[in-house]
């Protein structure tokens, strides 16, 4: 426990120490700030949001080329319909069982938003709620997929550690 | 050649945010419009930022362009979740 303790904070510190470095460039006054302001930042976010999953880095690069084209043929799809003089529209709602829990759920939620045509409104009785663009579009055959792609970047760090993503 | 790119990257995430701006006018209810926001302002930003960075001095600017364009995906993909979610509760009379 210990351990997976002392892996989270490195994993965190080095995050925060690349966010400060970009955000304040590499001058001797940036970094002697940072060499205070980033563990005691770190060590704060451990408190407030302790480790209770970590992600598979690897998982995530390898959804990033998925998620970039998504997002633009997404884009494109709602600029499309707000330019045309139609307007096409046919809103409507799903609801799917949710499967993820806390940040997992969070993470499924903002990447259905920039997904085309889907976007989350909350969790209601452990079922996700999602509100369709185009209810004949078929927009909703991609969320399956994307909590896949979500449950398979996760990994529990609780004792009861269980493969993500399996049945409920 | 930076220039061009600039042009064009900047003049097509202009094309989004304004596609964005329509929809957010035009769309009939909260939920449709949300989907105009978070989508295509994600899109706009991020071919804006893109075509800065044709300009960008330092990699390190290159960075903060692309930092800037996740804090603000992150932050519309969440705020468009509580958005809905309490227009939902709303609608519904809870």
């Amino acid at each position: 426990m210990e351990r997976t303790v002392r892996t989270a904070f490195i994993h965190r510190l080095l995050f925060t120490s690349g966010v400060w470095v970009v955000l304040s460039g590499t001058d001797v006054k940036a970094l002697a700030v940072g060499a205070v302001a980033v563990p005691f930042a770190t060590w704060l976010g451990l408190r407030l949001l302790p480790q209770r999953q970590h992600l598979v880095l690897g998982r995530l690069v390898r959804h990033f080329p998925a998620f970039a084209g998504g997002s633009l043929i997404g884009g494109l799809d709602v600029a499309r319909r707000a330019l045309s003089p139609r307007m096409p529209l046919s809103p409507g709602w799903v609801e799917v069982p949710a499967r993820l829990r806390d940040g997992g759920r969070v993470a499924m939620g903002a990447e259905l938003s920039l997904m085309p045509g889907t976007l989350a409104a909350g969790v209601r009785d452990d079922r996700l709620l999602v509100h369709l663009l185009d209810t004949e579009a078929g927009f909703e055959r991609a969320i399956p997929r994307e909590e896949a792609a979500i449950a398979a970047m996760i990994v529990e760090a609780g004792p009861s550690s269980t493969a993500a993503g399996g049945a409920p | 050649m930076g220039d061009l790119a600039t042009y064009a990257f900047t003049g097509i995430g202009l094309v989004f945010f304004a596609a964005g701006s329509a929809g957010l006018l035009r769309f009939p209810d909260v939920f449709s419009r949300l989907h105009a926001l978070t989508k295509a302002d994600n899109l706009g930003l991020g071919f804006i930022a893109l075509g800065t960075s044709f300009q960008a001095g330092s990699w390190r600017d290159v960075a903060l362009l692309a930092l800037i364009w996740g804090l603000m995906l992150l932050a519309a993909a969440t705020v468009s979740q509580l958005i809905a979610r309490d227009a939902l509760r709303e609608r519904d009379g809870e």
